[in-house]
């Protein structure tokens, strides 16, 4: 077929549609968050508000990856490299948050280079397995050695807020949701622009046939290794804030628990497109807020959720109404072709 | 170092690590069928040392029948577990990887609701201490060590000379063309799910003597497990089983330099290290 030709009959979706649609959908994602002060200022809303748009972070930047084709189970394992590395900063150097904030990060993100360069030489299921090795052992690391420095199984306590900037103190719950949602939408707009970028596109081809791309002179190894190092380097930064915002790191942080709770707000929501994270990460984290009060059923609602959601719509929420119209159309023709389902489509 | 402390920290590391080879071959065993890695593995474990605790700890069943009782009840477990979730998911391994962690947290929350989230402590079957060559092995890990070993060799038996145990084999090497030899999939899916969770029921009932019973009690025994079958390379068994020693020898000695808390690193080292070297494992093939 004439390369040229079909480009012009049919462009792919996201082409198609443009940027312009998901920068409005950023716009109004900001919109949103400068509203909420507006609205209310109570400390218990905004400190939700605060956590979904440090989670949003975390699962727009574990979607970069996936998006890749990789579940990386050590994703939250950067986070907590960027918090501790921020913590011991600023405690026992004394530099300043604002420093600190991207040096966390670039820690995170140069650990991601030898740690990405390793695990990215298996796939599928080694995959899932390696990273998760690397997790315990970044947990236990932080859990039982250097105790003078992490501060063992009680945790790191007595960091503080971030300091003054322009003559804005963050000690109240009102900046630092300020701080959060400047750093979430700049996080989001970077991963919009690379979504609809020949990056992105790349990243998408190798998630549907990587040995496709392979063969069309894509280095695919390294595509995947950038996302893992990008990745990273926003966990960092989700981290360092995590360590400032909450003020004590324990290892269970960032241990199994929050990596799978990671997994239900991105897969919910569905990992085909950049609006999946969101939808997943704003849904569970307030259904999360509303079970709170009984715990274990917390913990037994999401896992039903999950269970359910990735037999009957393994496409995610974002995705129900396109999944939906294609299985009426497939009852109507009682069409017996396979339905496609994968993690995204 | 006398050579003798060498010989006692390595027996008590073989000792432990057989019991975790059981649950690394019901991995592995549920891996080689249905292509798919059961996160939720070391719940089915728990199960196995909640079933011994309620039969054998509180109405005072004998031990060896309890170990038979949990061992066939979490059997049945898995089967239904087949049958209700992964029946669907063979081949898909991110899609039913997500699926178990959703099930690990269905069977831990549901396991607090209905066990409470307190330890349980379940009496000793043997007390007592052998003395061999100089060597002091406490009776109750000897019989829980020979009783892992038996249950290897039973499964090595199975897969050998059953039929039901030569279909799954068939299956694990092309499913394709076991179904055109008449190998009903559907059938051996569930009974292969069924055995692997029996052998994690095993092994909880096992340990459970040793380690009071919880809700969490199944993350190490997992942890460990999938050291061993990545170590092994996935899908092997006699690999499960060189894993397994090998894990065992080097936790058994690493407890000689360091706490038994840090101890627990050694074992991700070596996954990192394998992986490295030789990316499906020591026993695996392409």
């Amino acid at each position: 077929m004439a390369p040229s030709s079909s480009k012009a009959a049919s462009p792919p979706p996201a082409a198609r549609r443009g940027a312009g649609a998901p920068a409005a959908g950023v716009a109004l994602v900001a919109l949103a968050a400068a509203t909420l002060p507006l609205v209310t200022r109570d400390s218990y809303y905004l400190d939700v508000a605060t956590t979904i748009l440090m989670n949003l972070t975390l699962t727009m930047s574990f979607r970069l990856q996936v998006s890749t084709g990789q579940i990386n189970m050590a994703h939250i394992s950067f986070m907590g490299i960027g918090a501790y590395a921020s913590a011991l900063l600023v405690t026992r150097v004394g530099l300043s948050f604002w420093a600190t904030l991207w040096i966390g990060a670039l820690v995170a993100a140069a650990l991601a280079v030898p740690i990405g360069s390793v695990a990215l030489r298996v796939s599928g299921p080694y995959y899932f397995l390696i990273t998760f090795a690397f997790s315990e052992v970044v947990r236990l690391v932080f859990n039982n050695f250097l105790e003078g420095w992490f501060g063992g199984p009680s945790g790191l306590v007595g960091i503080p807020k971030p300091d003054r900037l322009l003559g804005l103190a963050f000690e109240g719950k009102l900046e630092l949701y300020g701080l959060m949602a400047v750093l979430c939408v700049g996080v989001a707009l970077a991963f919009v622009r690379l979504e609809y970028s020949r990056f992105g596109l790349t990243a998408s081809a190798i998630r549907q046939a990587d040995l496709l791309a392979e063969t069309l002179g894509v280095d695919v190894f390294r595509y995947k290794l950038t996302t893992f190092v990008l990745g990273s380097f926003v966990a960092g930064l989700a981290g360092v804030f995590f360590a400032h915002f909450r003020q004590v790191l324990h290892s269970s942080d960032f241990g199994l628990e929050p990596m799978v709770l990671l997994v239900v707000f991105t897969v919910i929501g569905g990992t085909g497109s950049v609006w999946g994270p969101v939808v997943g990460t704003v849904l569970m984290t307030i259904a999360g807020e509303l079970l709170r009060e009984l715990h274990h059923y917390e913990i037994l609602v999401f896992g039903a959720v999950l269970i359910l959601t990735m037999l009957w719509a393994p496409e995610g929420l974002v995705a129900l109404p396109a999944t939906v119209r294609r299985l009426l159309r497939m009852r109507r023709s009682k069409d017996a072709r396979a339905m496609g389902v994968g993690l995204a489509p | 170092m006398s050579i003798d402390l060498l010989v006692q920290a390595l027996l008590n590391g073989f000792g432990l690590a057989m019991v975790y080879v059981l649950v690394a071959l019901g991995l592995t065993l549920i891996f080689s069928i249905l292509e798919i890695i059961n996160f939720a593995h070391g719940e089915f474990y728990m199960l196995g040392g909640y079933v011994t605790y309620y039969v054998y700890a509180l109405f005072g069943l004998n031990y060896f029948a309890t170990l038979g009782l949990a061992i066939v009840t979490v059997g049945l477990a898995g089967v239904v577990a087949e049958r209700l979730i992964f029946h669907d998911l063979r081949g898909k391994a991110l899609n039913a990887f997500i699926v178990s962690l959703g099930l690990l947290w269905v069977m831990q929350a549901g396991a607090q609701l209905a066990f409470g989230v307190l330890d349980k402590p379940v009496p000793s079957a043997f007390s007592g201490i052998v003395r061999m060559l100089g060597l002091v092995i406490s009776l109750e890990r000897l019989v829980v060590t020979v009783c892992a070993i038996v249950l290897i060799v039973g499964l090595y038996l199975f897969l050998r000379l059953s039929r039901p145990g030569r279909a799954m084999r068939a299956v694990a090497q092309d499913a394709d063309a076991a179904a055109l030899q008449g190998v009903n999939i559907e059938a051996v899916s569930a009974l292969g799910f069924g055995v692997g969770c029996a052998l994690a029921g095993g092994a909880g009932g096992l340990l459970a003597p040793l380690f009071a019973v919880s809700p969490a009690m199944g993350a190490l025994p997992v942890v460990k497990a999938f050291i061993i079958i990545i170590v092994g390379g996935m899908g092997s068994l006699p690999g499960a089983v060189l894993g397994g020693l090998l894990l065992g020898g080097v936790e058994g000695l690493g407890t000689l330099f360091m706490g038994s808390a840090a101890v627990n690193i050694l074992g991700f080292l070596m996954v990192i290290v394998v992986l490295l070297v030789r990316p499906r494992g020591l026993v695996g093939g392409a």
